[in-house]
């Protein structure tokens, strides 16, 4: 092998070439009745461990059970073998280590290669996956539920009840409103899934779409007493997009923001223009601030933010990565809303190439930034 | 066949880690067993344990002989008591995760009840984690990531007690849920269990490095009152 390396070039920098390898390389010794132990960690080793792991037992590294013992055993009989496995901690990683015995000298101590390789992202896909279907089939299934229950109750106890049984169409014409929106939401995803990679072409002039909006939307206002001030900056300019969607993102973001806006309350749209991806990124409030999508940055493209905000309770801190997640709830708020509208939003902004933003203190309330590509005005 | 009293205690050790290996994952396939309604998973997991009862005793015999072949000083001999505590809180972890999984064969068998899995599933990666973490410190030989396991020893509690509000609720709510909701229940009082015991290692391991006990309260933090839920549309 060292021939092999000599030949092929690498020469003296093959040591290096090891410690910089950005997957963990282990090297680990033991023989009969010893504890194996780990001879060399490259960078990339000590830095998932957190240990200087030189000299420590391969326990130190790889406790599971399983894997210590598929490791073990390859050590004492000098074979390879292959086992997956996951950490645990604030981010949970799947790994797969494939360890590979080294020729040793007789009398020798064994000595056994394992590298580490990341396989969370195709995990983490597939988990996904699984969660979207159980969670919509859930999400379907509980106003299907109370729907089958009322038909029944309709038929038996309030079968000769006039009163109950106005009250119960009620409900039912409630509950199969939120089947219908959840269903319509669920289409919506998915048709902006299949296009998302496809860059929308026409010209929108937001300050004119914000308008028309906060016009559809007034009857759900005037019905909570939330008032909409809209401010648009004169130099904001248009941008590249595709309007039915971008109507979708502002109504998903005023409508959440009117959510939780306490009665009698205000939301903010503000448009703004930023010369540069960092002054679109720039935070607008005090809080805590929290990139949900972020696009390439393309050389010397401007922006139009446009930032819906709000002045409720706002959002704690551990809530805000998740945000964007389908059918994540904050724990204890009920808005009614499907789950699905951030989620929404997520996609249409990445289809446009732009990003977002969430900014929230808690008692101070919420503001969701939306930067797009603008329209370069023709000289 | 006589060895060093360094490479005994390393050995001892490495064993100790071996079986905090074991008992960390039998409480995270615990928690997949009750969440991902894994029977297999669960059933193989209640046999498993009884391996961690094997180890406890091999880790007494063996420190219990170390301590009388060296007769070693101070330092030495609170590593060697350290693995025998250690043993002692590992082995019981071990215990409340069997418990768990044999709850999750009930589970398993009834409807899922999905919104609750998912803070189950938050508050088994939370004691997990902190497990892992008192582990990872004891691996690494440093004081500093166990005390601020001990410090945080209020979050655990926290998350148990809003499960716990929620479980209650539910019951009272869906009468059908509630012989679900009572093995729940005790799923969360076991895991609240496990991070206590996390914590208690936390201790042990602070005494194990520094020859000081840790004073004073655990820090808790105090619960509100459960607020009357906002109306909202």
């Amino acid at each position: 092998m060292p021939d092999t390396i000599a030949r092929a070039g690498a020469g003296p920098a093959a040591q290096l070439i090891l410690e910089l390898l950005p997957e963990p390389v282990l090297l680990v010794r033991g023989g009969e009745g010893e504890t194996p132990e780990i001879a060399y960690a490259n960078q990339a080793a000590r830095d998932v461990f957190r240990l200087e792991l030189t000299g420590a037992p391969l326990g130190a590294a790889l406790r599971r059970p399983g894997v210590l013992e598929a490791i073990e055993t390859a050590l004492a009989t000098s074979t390879s073998t292959e086992v997956s496995f996951e950490t645990i901690g604030v981010q949970p990683r799947f790994w797969r280590a494939f360890a590979r015995p080294l020729e040793t000298e007789p009398g020798k101590l064994n000595e056994l290669v394992v590298v580490l390789r990341d396989e969370t992202d195709a995990r983490r896909t597939e988990r996904m996956r699984a969660d979207f279907l159980a969670n919509a089939s859930h999400e379907l299934r509980t106003p299907l539920a109370s729907l089958a229950g009322f038909v029944e109750t309709l038929r038996t106890h309030a079968k000769d009840d006039p009163e109950a049984r106005e009250k119960f169409l009620g409900i039912m014409a409630q509950q199969a409103n939120r089947m219908a929106r959840l269903v319509d939401d669920l289409l919506s995803l998915s048709r902006i899934e299949l296009n998302e990679h496809i860059a929308p072409s026409g010209k929108v002039d937001l300050a004119r779409t914000i308008q028309d909006v906060s016009d559809a939307i007034r009857p759900l206002t005037a019905d909570r007493e939330v008032k909409i001030s809209v401010k648009a900056a004169a130099n904001a300019g248009s941008v590249t997009g595709d309007r039915d969607q971008l109507v979708q993102v502002i109504q998903n973001l005023v409508d959440n923001a009117v959510k939780y806006t306490p009665r009698g309350g205000d939301v903010r749209v503000d448009l703004e223009f930023a010369a540069t991806l960092e002054a679109a990124r720039a935070s607008s409030r005090s809080g805590v601030s929290l990139s949900l999508l972020s696009p390439d940055a393309g050389d010397g493209q401007s922006y139009v933010v446009l930032r819906v905000s709000d002045y409720g309770q706002g959002i704690a801190r551990q809530h805000l990565p998740r945000l964007s997640e389908r059918f994540y709830r904050v724990e204890g708020q009920r808005s009614g809303g499907t789950g699905l509208g951030l989620a929404i939003v997520k996609h249409i902004i990445n289809r446009h190439r732009g990003g977002l933003t969430v900014e929230s203190a808690e008692g101070e309330g919420t503001t969701f930034s939306v930067y797009l590509p603008r329209v370069v005005p023709q000289a | 066949m006589t060895r060093s009293l360094a490479a005994e205690l390393r050995q001892l050790t490495a064993e100790v880690i071996r079986m905090g290996g074991l008992a960390e994952a039998q409480v995270v396939d615990a928690v997949d067993a009750v969440v991902r309604r894994d029977v297999p998973l669960a059933q193989a997991l209640i046999i498993r344990d009884l391996r961690l009862d094997t180890m406890q005793s091999e880790v007494e015999r063996r420190a219990l002989a170390l301590i009388g072949r060296h007769h070693p000083g101070e330092a030495d001999l609170r590593r060697a008591i350290s693995t025998l505590k250690l043993a002692m809180n590992l082995e019981r972890c071990g215990d409340l995760a069997r418990n768990i999984a044999k709850r999750s064969l009930v589970l398993s068998a009834g409807e899922p009840l999905l919104p609750l899995t998912g803070a189950i599933e938050r508050l088994g990666r939370l004691v997990s984690s902190r497990l892992r973490e008192v582990l990872d410190a004891y691996s690494a030989g440093d004081v500093e990531p166990a005390l601020d396991v001990w410090r945080r020893d209020g979050e655990v509690d926290e998350h148990y007690e809003s499960l716990f509000r929620e479980l209650l609720s539910m019951m009272s709510t869906y009468p059908d849920s509630v012989a679900a909701g009572a093995h729940l229940l005790f799923v969360a009082k076991n895991l609240e269990r496990i991070g206590d015991h996390a914590t208690n290692i936390a201790e042990i391991l602070h005494f194990q490095m520094t020859g000081e006990e840790l004073v004073g309260e655990r820090p808790k933090i105090s619960f509100q009152a459960p607020q009357a839920e906002a109306a909202s549309s």
